[in-house]
């Protein structure tokens, strides 16, 4: 059942002193793969703990997998697979050993850990280095050895804390194609705390935005990025008049040199920017509806929410970039 | 790549599963012959299919985990296999040779028993056979048994057990599991205190039942001397639950085993040190009290009956001191242990 929900928490609040670190959370998470976003401080590792059942929430209620976190910690802890961002294995085991280990600490019998050892690495592409010790191992190497040892009692929710941080693309490439088969093939959920918005965005279907202790936004990553709907226009000749006439239009404008980006404003919006075109005689090359990454989304809901972020020119350099393609470099334009 | 050519009837057309690399429509838009040759489609050899190498498969699990006995096993099992065999937790060469030879060297008073038997030379076996000072000197004699072998396994088995889950983060392995923080704690401690309870009491053990086959001991001699035997095993306990209480508590305050190690052997034996200073300049022991080995010496001196070194002050003194010093050593290991992270160290 697609809709289930796997994470569910009621006013959630977890307090150090005078500093709460989460501050009433109403969360609700279903089935499939979610991403955990936050900046720094948000509270994404103090709301993990409490998943866990590690540390004890101050106020309110949740549940992970139908456990109260409160009371069933132990039971939580044996049906998620946890993959931590900080180096979690020793170096001086080979990773065979380490992830059966990982295996015995649920209640393996060793022999059958073993057996599902064999089984996780190969899943995770270094079936062929499991013997090697785990000091030899590349970052990827390590990460791919830490997912195994999350993955190797076939948990039903994975929760993976920053999974590609410090990989190379292949490799990085590789860990987001595991979680997204673990979660696609193998019908498992995932929660995802990652600081890679692209990496995020590949795997999950659902976000969970934390700022400062609260939740900031929820839901279906399309459903969210409809909140950021623009349409993009390419423009030459005339690109300042336009812009002008359209901010006089009432239309929400942001620019960088002949790309512009104007809000979506009901469904004339198209139709007006056109006007504003012919009036101002304004050639048109290029207009397309603009996909916001979830990085755009990320930013735009930070920066409604007053947090200190990119200016909108700095929003508009990165992902834009690419797409200034309409005219030669000599001639003022992109140059491809 | 190889190209060939195949002569066609009509218009250039490129199938949907034709490779796109460009060179067959730039071939088509800008070949430079007259444009009179026969139409043809210049078609790419298809690319040769290698098959896979790797196909990545998920495979479910549905078997059931055991009970928490099984996961403290594993912590147990992990610890103490890792002291004989590959595949659990790597001790240092120099530790697993270390517990060896002392092992070999705490046999030293049953081989001798063994001779004197023998050879049958009484002699021999007044000076090594069994007897209250013997049994004592066995487990809490000072030299060499507590100077060069029991408190120096200790420290090496303590230094890593827990800062080297501070150090390479692997407590996240175990608090992202059902595992307690009592169950950790508690089963790395059984685990370190088997490891020497194997060189300091299976030595006691064996140099009791080597006196009993050499000397064809009876049940007379048994009922005698295994009162005994039980004061010294039960002193025995005390020194080992001693040096690893204190040991793991500096092994929780640290990232590293060299300062645990050297902290634990300064402590035992940096106040014996000061205490036969201040004894022999001033004629006072009560800086004895600071000493775990002094302390574990006076009580085991009491437990088994042997002569008291210390006679300025009750053994009970002793005790009490025993007793803070694990009571500060157990509050600082679950303190610092509590403080564990999973998330970030």
């Amino acid at each position: 059942m697609v809709d289930e929900l796997i994470i569910k928490t009621t006013d959630l609040t977890k307090s150090y002193g005078p500093h709460v670190a989460l501050d009433k959370l109403n969360l609700a998470v279903k089935k499939g793969a979610t991403g955990l976003l936050g900046p720094n401080g948000a509270g994404k590792s103090t709301f993990l703990k409490t998943i866990l059942g590690l540390i004890q929430a101050t106020e309110g209620e949740g549940t992970v997998l139908g456990h109260d976190i409160r009371t069933e910690g132990d039971a939580i802890r044996a049906r998620i697979g946890y993959m931590p961002e900080y180096d979690a294995l020793n170096p001086d085991m080979d990773a065979i050993h380490q992830v059966r280990y990982s295996g015995e600490l649920l209640g393996m019998n060793p022999t059958v850990a073993l057996a599902r050892a064999h089984e996780s690495l190969q899943y995770v592409g270094i079936g062929e280095q499991r013997y090697r010790n785990i000091g030899s191992f590349s970052t990827g190497m390590k990460q791919a050895t830490k997912l195994a040892c999350a993955l190797i009692h076939d948990p039903e929710l994975i929760i993976a804390d920053e999974p590609s941080n410090g990989l190379d693309a292949k490799a990085r490439e590789y860990m987001i194609q595991t979680l997204t088969t673990t979660v696609r093939a193998g019908d498992r959920s995932v929660l995802m705390a990652s600081h890679l918005m692209d990496d995020v965005e590949r795997v999950c279907d659902n976000i969970v935005l934390l700022h400062k202790g609260k939740l900031a936004a929820q839901g279906a990553i399309a459903d969210l990025k409809a909140i950021d709907r623009e349409i993009e226009i390419h423009v030459w000749g005339g690109a300042t008049k336009l812009a002008q006439a359209m901010e006089a239009d009432g239309l929400k404008v942001r620019r960088e040199g002949r790309v512009m980006r104007i809000a979506h404003d009901g469904e004339d919006t198209t139709t007006r920017i056109l006007t504003c075109a012919a009036q101002t005689g304004a050639q048109v090359r290029r207009m397309h509806e603009y996909e916001a990454s979830l990085e755009d989304l990320f930013l735009v809901i930070m920066e409604n929410l007053g947090y200190e972020v990119k200016t909108s020119e700095d929003l508009l350099a990165s992902p834009a970039l690419a797409r200034k393609v309409d005219a030669p470099a000599h001639m003022g334009g992109g140059g491809a | 790549m190889t190209e060939e050519e195949i002569p066609r009837d009509d218009t250039v057309e490129f199938g949907a599963e034709a490779p796109v690399t460009g060179q067959g429509r730039m071939e088509a838009a800008w070949g430079s012959s007259e444009g009179d040759e026969d139409l043809t489609a210049t078609q790419i050899a298809e690319p040769v299919t290698t098959g896979h190498v790797f196909e990545q498969i998920y495979k479910p699990w549905k078997g059931t985990l055991n009970p928490r006995w099984m996961r403290n096993w594993a912590i147990l099992r992990h610890h103490l296999l890792g002291i004989f065999k590959k595949g659990h937790r790597p001790w240092g060469m120099p530790t697993r040779l270390f517990i060896l030879i002392v092992f070999i060297a705490s046999l030293s008073d049953a081989a001798l028993t063994l001779l004197s038997g023998l050879i049958g030379d009484g002699g021999l076996h007044q000076l090594w056979g069994i007897s209250r000072d013997n049994l004592y000197g066995h487990v809490l004699g000072f030299f060499p048994r507590n100077v060069l072998y029991y408190p120096i396994v200790a420290a090496l088995l303590v230094g890593s057990v827990i800062s080297e889950d501070r150090q390479h983060g692997t407590s996240a392995l175990y608090f992202s599991r059902p595992i307690t923080r009592f169950d950790y704690v508690g089963m790395k401690f059984v685990s370190v205190a088997l490891i020497q309870s194997f060189v300091v009491l299976l030595t006691l053990a064996l140099y009791y039942f080597a006196e009993i086959i050499a000397l064809g001991r009876g049940w007379a001699w048994i009922m005698d001397t295994f009162p005994l035997f039980l004061a010294a095993f039960l002193s025995g306990m005390v020194l080992i639950f001693t040096y690893t209480s204190i040991g793991l508590a500096l092994s929780s305050v640290s990232k590293g085993k060299f300062f645990p190690g050297i902290g634990l052997l300064s402590i035992v034996l940096g106040t014996k040190v000061l205490a036969i200073l201040v004894s022999t300049l001033f004629d006072r022991e009560i800086l004895y009290l600071l000493s775990p080995y002094d302390c574990m010496a006076h009580v085991g001196q009491t437990i088994i009956g042997t002569q008291p070194t210390y006679d300025q002050y009750s053994w009970t003194w002793s005790l009490a001191s025993l007793v803070a010093m694990n009571g500060i050593a157990l509050y600082t290991l679950s303190a610092r242990v509590s403080s564990m992270e999973v998330t970030r160290e």
